[in-house]
C-alpha cells in the first residue's frame, strides 16, 4: 500500500512540475518560429500532444527511477524467494489497456482528425477563389516561382537567384510541379522534391508527373534576414545538389508586394 | 575443386595432402573467378562496342558469379554439393577451436556466433562511417567529404549496413540462432546446413554495400527512392545486390527458426510455455517470411529499371509505387528490430527480480498484435506525398500500434513493482532501453499526427526518433542480452563496476547526442545535407562531440565484452538463477546442446514459494524422445545426432 | 541442477589432413583488407602519384571537352605554353545548361546552404588578356568574354554575348562551341568548372584541372 501511495503522490507532483515546464516551453514556441495559419495548426497539435504526453512520460520515467531506488536488492544479494507473486492484476491491466486505448482514440480524434479537417477545409477550392496563385516548379536543383495572375514567369533577386515573395495575410495557393521547364520533350525527367518552408510549418512533396496543391496564409511580415527558418528548402533528397536546393523568401506588406511585382515586371521586360 | 573427384577408391587410406587453403581465402579466390567468368561473358556478348570492361549489366551478372563462387568456396561445394551428388568429400565438421568460426558449420551455436561476429563487423564499419558523417556536420560547408554525393553515399551505406547487416542480423541471426534452439530444449535446428550456408551471405552483403562507391556514388540513402535511384551511378546496383544478399541470409534464418520452433520443441514445451524471447523471434520471423520476399522483388524490379532499363518506377511509370513497396516492407522491418528487444526485457526482468512475470499472456499478445498491425501502417512514412484522403486511416493504425507496444511496458512494470531486483549490468541496460524506447515511442506519437508530421517529416526530428527507437530498443537491449548471456556464451562473466560504468557512459553519451536531434529538427535542419545554413552550426558541433564519445563508448563495450569472453572470471552454471532451458546444460553448451533431451514440466516464468524447477534433464527412461536410449543399453548420448547419422557407425 | 559430463568427444581426434594455415589466413585476409581500403580511399592518391611519376600526356591540337550532368570528360588535361589548341566544348546533357570557366581560387567556405556567394567566382580568371577565336557556335545560351581578347567567326548574334562574371561560354543541352587559342604563358595548375545554377554544378563536382607546362 505504502509504495502505491508514495508513487501516486510523486507522479502527481512531477506531472504538475512537468506541466509547468510545458507552459514555459509553449510560451517559447517549441517549433521556434511559425508564421502561417497552417503552421499554427501544427503548433497547436504539437502543444496538445506535449501536454497530454507529459504525465505518461513522467509515469514511466518515475517508475524506472522508483525501481532503481526502492525495488532493488543490495549489491551481490539474491532477491528473497519466499513469496508467491501476483502474475495478474485485473485492475491494473484494465486501467493500462483501457487507458492506452482511450488515449490513442483521443489523439486520433484530436488533434489528428480535427486538425486534418481544418486543413482540408482550408484546402477546399471554394474557400480559395481569391487566392494568390504561385506556380512552384521544382527542378534539379532550383525552385522556380511564377505568378500567373501577374504575368511573372520567373522571379529573381538582382543577382539572379530565384526568389519567393508573398503578401502578408493573403491566402496563397501553391501549385507544385516537379519537371524541367527547359527541357520540354520529356515532361517527367525530374525526381521527387519536397517544398518546405520551415517557418510555415508544412512541407509537401513535389512528384514528377503529378500536380499538387498547398494552401496557406502567411501571418507575419518577415524574411530570411529576420529568421533563417523563413526559407524555401528542399526536404526530400534529390541528388547531390539537394542541400543547396533553397531559395530566400520574404513576406511583405500589400504595398511592398505591389511594388515588387512592378519591379519584377520591369526586370523581366529588360 | 576438381581433385576432390579423383579421391582414391574407398578402402585406400587417402594419401597425405598438402594443407588446404583457408576456406575464406578460397572463397575470395572463387568469388574472383566467378566474377571474371560471368562479367567477361556478358561483355563478350554485349552488342555495344567500346564500353568499359565493367558495365551495369555485366557487373550484375559478375556479382552473381562472385556470390556463387564465394558460397561454393566457403563450403557449399565440399559440404553440401559433393555429398548431395554422392561424391566422397573431405569435409568434416570441426568440433573445436577457433577455426570452426571461419568455415562452414552446421552447429547453430557456431552459426549464431558467426552472425554476431559479422553483425558486429557491420556495426563497426557503419558506426565508423557515422563518425565521419558527424565530423562533416560539425561545419556548415563541406570538409572531409568533397562533394555531397560522397556524403550521401556515406549516409546510404551507414543506414543500409546498420539496418540490414547489423540490427536484423544481430538480433535474429545471432541471438536467435544461438538461443532459440537452446531455449526450446532442441538439440539441433531443422535446416542446419542451409543455415550454415546462409550466414556466409552476410559478409557478401556487407562487402558489396561497402564497396558500392567503386561503381560510382549513389545519393538515395538507405531507402533507394525512385526516380532518383534511376539517375544514380551504378553504385546503386551494389546497394540492391548487397541488400538482396543480406535479406536472403535473414530469410534463411527465419525459415530455419520457425521450422525449429514448430518441430523441435522439447516435450512439455507447449506454445503456452514458450519462452518470451522465442515468441519474439517467431513473430518477427513470420514478419520476415512475409515481407522480405516483397522487398527483394521490389529491389529486383528497381535493378531491372536501372540496367535494362525498364520503367516500373521512373516518372513515366510510378515513383510512388516504389515508395509504397519500400515502406510496405520498411515499417515491418523496424518492428523486426524492435520486437525481439521487447521480448528480451521481459526475459531478463523476472530472472533478475526472481519474481514471476506479470501478465505473461499480455506480453505475448502485445508482440503478436504489433506484428499484425505493423503491416497496416506503412504509409505514415508518406504523409507528405500521399493523397490527402489516405492520410487518416494510416494515422489511425499508427496511433493504435502504440497500444500493443505498451503491453511490453505493462508486463515489465507489473513484474518490477514491489520486487527486489538485482540492479546489475544487464538489468541496467534493460532499464535504459526502456527509457530510450519510451522517448522513441513518444516522439513517434508526434510523428503519427499528420499535421505535425508535415512539419517534422524529413527533418532531424525523424532521425532522432528512429535512432532512439532502434538504438534504444535493439542496441541497448542487445548489450543487456549479451551481458546477461555472457556466462552462457563463454562460461565467463564480467566485472559489475566495469559493466555498469560503461553502460552509464553509453547512456549519457547516447542521450546527449540524440536528444538534440529533436531540437535540430524543430529548428529547421533537414536530412541528407552535408551543408546547411550557418545558424544550425553551434548545436551540430556540440552534437558531434557527444557522438564521438558515444562511438567510443560503443567500442569500449565491445572490447570489454571481448576481453571478458576470454579472460573474465569463471561463471557459475546458472549465475542468475534463471528457469529457461538454456541454463540447464553446461556453459557453453555442448555440440548437441543437452546431454539428454530435456523435458519441460512447468512454467518458465514462475518464481517464489511452491514453484518448481521447470526443466528436467535426468529422467532418461521416461522420455519417448530418447527411446533409443531405453531400448539400447549401449546407447551413449554422444552418438545422438538429430539426423540419426551418428548412431550406427 | 547437476553438471553433466558433456563435453562431446572429438569425433576424429586426429585430423586426417593438415589444418589450414593460420598464418595464411591472417596474412591473406589482411592483404585483401588493405587492397580493399586502397581501392576505396586511395584511388585519387594513386592517380596523383602516377601522374607525378609518369606525367600525363600533353594535349595539343584539337581536344574535346564534354560536359555531362555534373562532370566533365576529361577532368584533367596537360597543356604546354605556346601550343596551338582548338578545344571543342560540347554539352552532352539532355536537360541542363553547362558552362566552362577557368581560373584559380574559390572560397569553399561559402558553400554552405545560404552562403554568401561571391559575385565573381574565380579570384583570377585564366582568360584575362588571352586572345581566343570562337567558331561553330551551336546552341549557345550566352557567352561572357570578360577580359579575354575575342575574335568571333560568323555572325555575332549566334554567340548571345553578355557581360558580368568570368569568361564563360554557356551551352544549352546539346550545344557546342570551338575555342582556338595559343596557350598563354601562365604555367602552373589551373582549375576549371561550371558555375551554373548558383554554383551547384561546381559544388557537386563539375570541375577539373589543367596543368600548364612551361614551353
Ligand atoms: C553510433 C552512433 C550513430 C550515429 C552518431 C548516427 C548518426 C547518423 C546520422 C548523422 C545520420 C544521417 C542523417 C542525415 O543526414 O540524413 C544517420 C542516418 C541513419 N542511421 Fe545512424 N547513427 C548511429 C547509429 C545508428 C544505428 C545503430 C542504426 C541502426 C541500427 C542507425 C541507422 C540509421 C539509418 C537507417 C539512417 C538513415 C539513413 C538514410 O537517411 O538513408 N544509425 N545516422
Ligand atoms: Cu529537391
Ligand atoms: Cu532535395
Ligand atoms: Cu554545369
Amino acid at each position: 500500500m505504502g509504495e502505491n501511495v508514495v508513487f501516486a503522490v510523486l507522479w502527481v507532483v512531477f506531472s504538475v512540475l512537468g506541466e509547468i515546464g510545458d507552459r514555459v516551453i509553449i510560451r517559447h514556441n517549441p517549433m521556434y518560429y511559425i508564421v502561417s495559419n497552417q503552421g499554427q495548426l501544427a503548433l497547436q497539435a504539437f502543444n496538445f500532444l506535449l501536454v497530454v504526453l507529459t504525465p505518461v512520460f513522467v509515469f514511466v520515467v518515475l517508475f524506472l527511477v522508483f525501481t532503481m531506488v526502492r525495488f532493488t536488492t543490495k549489491r551481490g544479494e539474491m532477491p528473497p524467494a519466499n513469496k508467491r507473486f501476483a502474475i495478474d492484476n485485473k485492475a491494473f491491466v484494465l486501467v493500462w489497456v483501457g487507458g492506452s486505448i482511450a488515449l490513442n482514440l483521443l489523439f486520433f480524434l484530436h488533434p489528428t482528425t480535427s486538425a486534418m479537417e481544418q486543413m482540408f477545409a482550408l484546402d477546399q477550392p471554394a474557400a480559395n477563389t481569391h487566392d494568390l496563385v504561385v506556380d512552384v516548379t521544382a527542378r534539379q536543383w532550383q525552385w522556380i516561382f511564377s505568378y500567373p495572375q501577374y504575368g511573372l514567369t520567373q522571379t529573381l533577386t538582382p543577382n539572379g537567384q530565384n526568389l519567393l515573395e508573398l503578401p502578408v495575410n493573403v491566402p496563397v495557393k501553391f501549385v507544385l510541379r516537379s519537371y524541367d521547364p527547359y527541357h520540354t520533350y520529356d515532361q517527367y525527367a525530374d525526381v521527387i522534391h519536397s517544398f518546405w518552408v520551415p517557418a510555415f510549418g508544412i512541407k509537401e512533396d513535389v512528384i514528377p508527373g503529378e500536380t499538387r496543391y498547398e494552401y496557406l496564409t502567411p501571418t507575419a511580415i518577415t524574411s530570411y534576414a529576420v529568421n533563417p527558418m523563413v526559407r524555401v528548402q528542399c526536404a526530400e533528397v534529390c541528388g547531390p545538389g539537394h542541400p543547396w536546393m533553397e531559395s530566400p523568401l520574404a513576406v511583405v506588406s500589400d504595398q511592398q508586394f505591389a511594388q515588387w511585382v512592378k519591379a519584377q515586371k520591369a526586370l523581366a521586360n529588360g | 575443386m576438381a581433385h576432390a573427384m579423383t579421391v582414391p577408391e574407398s578402402g585406400h587410406a587417402p594419401r597425405p595432402r598438402k594443407a588446404p587453403m583457408p576456406p575464406v581465402l578460397r572463397a575470395f579466390l572463387w568469388a574472383a573467378i566467378g566474377f571474371l567468368l560471368l562479367n567477361t561473358f556478358v561483355i563478350a556478348v554485349d552488342p555495344f562496342r567500346g564500353h568499359p570492361f565493367v558495365t551495369g549489366p555485366s557487373v550484375v551478372f559478375g556479382w552473381v558469379g562472385a556470390a556463387i563462387g564465394w558460397l561454393l568456396g566457403i563450403g557449399l561445394y565440399d559440404a553440401v554439393l559433393l555429398p548431395l551428388m554422392g561424391f566422397p568429400t573431405r569435409w568434416q565438421e570441426r568440433q573445436q577451436g577457433w577455426r570452426r568460426y571461419w568455415e562452414f558449420a552446421t552447429d547453430h551455436k557456431v552459426i549464431g556466433l558467426q552472425y554476431m561476429m559479422f553483425a558486429v563487423g557491420g556495426f563497426l564499419i557503419a558506426g565508423g562511417i557515422a563518425m565521419l558523417m558527424r565530423y562533416e556536420l560539425m561545419t556548415p560547408y563541406l570538409t572531409i567529404f568533397h562533394y555531397p554525393s560522397n556524403y550521401l553515399t556515406a549516409v546510404g551505406i551507414h543506414g543500409t549496413l546498420m539496418m540490414f547487416s547489423f540490427a536484423t542480423v544481430f538480433m535474429i541471426g545471432g541471438l536467435g540462432n544461438y538461443f532459440v534452439p537452446l531455449m526450446i530444449g532442441a538439440r539441433e535446428t531443422v535446416l542446419s546446413k542451409l543455415s550454415g550456408i546462409g550466414v556466409w551471405l552476410v559478409p557478401v552483403g556487407i562487402l558489396t554495400v561497402l564497396f558500392s562507391p567503386l561503381l560510382g556514388e549513389w545519393s538515395t540513402g538507405w531507402r533507394g527512392y525512385e526516380p532518383l535511384a534511376g539517375q544514380d551511378a551504378n553504385g546503386i546496383l551494389f546497394y540492391y545486390l548487397g541488400v538482396l544478399a543480406l535479406t536472403m541470409s535473414s530469410l534463411i534464418v527465419a525459415l530455419n527458426l520457425v521450422a525449429t520452433v514448430m518441430f523441435r520443441r522439447a516435450p512439455g514445451l507447449t506454445w503456452g510455455r514458450l519462452p518470451l524471447f522465442v515468441w519474439g523471434q517467431v513473430t518477427v520471423n513470420l514478419l520476415m517470411l512475409i515481407w522480405f520476399p516483397e522487398i527483394q522483388t521490389t529491389f529486383v524490379m528497381a535493378l531491372l529499371d536501372k540496367v535494362v532499363p525498364l520503367n516500373f518506377f521512373t516518372a513515366t511509370g510510378s515513383p510512388l509505387t516504389y515508395l509504397m513497396l519500400f515502406w510496405l516492407f520498411g515499417h515491418p522491418e523496424v518492428y523486426i528490430i524492435a520486437v525481439p528487444a521487447f521480448a528480451i526485457w521481459n526475459e531478463i526482468i523476472p530472472v533478475m527480480a526472481q519474481k514471476s512475470l506479470f501478465g505473461r499472456q499480455w506480453a505475448v499478445i502485445g508482440l503478436v498484435f504489433v506484428m499484425m498491425l505493423s503491416g497496416l501502417v506503412w504509409a505514415h512514412h508518406m504523409f507528405t506525398n500521399l493523397r490527402n484522403s489516405e492520410i487518416l486511416p494510416f494515422s489511425f493504425f499508427t496511433e493504435m500500434i502504440s497500444i500493443p507496444t505498451g503491453f511490453a511496458y505493462m508486463s515489465a512494470i507489473g513484474t518490477l513493482w514491489k520486487s527486489k531486483v538485482r540492479l546489475n549490468t544487464p538489468m541496467l541496460w534493460i532499464l535504459m532501453s526502456m527509457f530510450n524506447f519510451l522517448i522513441g515511442g513518444l516522439t513517434g506519437v508526434f510523428l503519427a499526427d499528420p499535421i505535425v508530421n508535415l512539419q517534422l517529416h524529413d527533418t532531424f526530428w525523424v532521425v532522432g526518433h528512429f535512432h532512439y527507437t532502434i538504438i534504444g530498443s535493439m542496441v541497448f537491449s542487445g548489450f543487456g542480452a549479451i551481458y546477461y548471456w555472457l556466462p552462457k556464451l563463454s562460461g565467463r562473466t564480467f566485472n559489475e563496476t566495469w559493466g555498469k560504468t560503461l553502460a552509464i557512459i553509453t547512456f549519457l553519451a547516447f542521450n546527449l547526442t540524440f536528444s538534440q536531434f529533436f531540437l535540430l529538427g524543430l529548428h529547421g535542419m533537414n536530412r541528407w545535407v552535408p551543408a546547411y545554413p550557418a545558424y544550425l552550426q553551434p548545436m551540430n558541433f556540440e552534437v558531434s562531440i557527444f557522438a564521438f564519445i558515444l562511438g567510443a563508448a560503443f567500442l569500449g563495450n565491445i572490447l570489454y565484452i571481448g576481453y571478458c569472453w576470454r579472460n573474465g572470471a569463471q561463471a557459475g552454471e546458472n549465475p542468475w538463477g534463471a528457469k529457461t532451458p538454456e541454463w540447464f546444460t553446461s556453459s557453453p553448451a555442448p555440440r548437441y546442446n543437452f546431454p539428454v533431451q530435456p523435458e519441460i514440466v512447468g512454467s518458465l516464468y514462475l518464481y517464489g514459494e511452491g514453484t518448481k524447477v521447470p526443466v528436467v534433464t535426468t529422467a532418461l527412461g521416461e522420455l519417448a524422445a530418447t527411446s533409443r536410449a531405453t531400448q539400447d543399453p549401449q546407447f551413449d548420448w554422444h552418438d545422438y545426432a538429430p539426423d540419426g547419422g551418428g548412431v550406427t557407425s | 541442477m547437476s553438471k553433466v559430463p558433456n563435453e562431446p568427444p572429438i569425433e576424429s581426434p586426429e585430423p586426417q589432413q593438415p589444418e589450414w594455415s593460420r598464418r595464411q589466413f591472417l596474412v591473406g585476409t589482411a592483404a585483401i583488407g588493405v587492397a580493399g581500403a586502397v581501392t576505396l580511399f586511395g584511388r585519387q592518391s594513386l592517380v596523383n602519384a602516377a601522374r607525378s611519376v609518369f606525367g600525363s600526356p600533353v594535349s595539343s591540337g584539337t581536344v574535346h571537352l564534354y560536359a555531362y550532368d555534373y562532370y566533365y570528360i576529361p577532368n584533367y588535361m596537360t597543356w604546354r605554353v605556346g601550343d596551338r589548341m582548338e578545344v571543342i566544348f560540347q554539352n552532352q546533357s539532355h536537360t541542363h545548361w553547362h558552362e566552362w570557366t577557368m581560373g584559380r581560387h574559390v572560397n569553399e567556405a561559402y558553400f554552405q546552404a545560404f552562403g554568401n556567394l561571391p559575385a565573381d567566382a574565380w579570384q583570377e580568371d585564366f582568360w584575362d588578356g588571352v586572345p581566343v577565336t570562337l567558331s561553330d557556335p551551336y546552341g549557345i545560351d550566352n557567352f561572357v568574354p570578360n577580359q579575354a581578347i575575342v575574335t568571333y567567326v560568323g555572325p555575332k548574334a549566334a554567340y548571345n554575348i553578355q557581360s558580368g562574371g568570368d569568361f564563360s561560354p554557356t551551352l544549352k543541352p546539346g550545344g557546342s562551341l570551338h575555342l582556338s587559342f595559343t596557350v598563354p604563358n601562365k604555367p602552373g595548375l589551373w582549375d576549371f568548372g561550371c558555375f551554373v545554377q548558383q554554383y551547384i554544378h561546381y559544388r557537386t563536382g563539375m570541375r577539373g584541372q589543367v596543368m600548364i607546362l612551361p614551353a
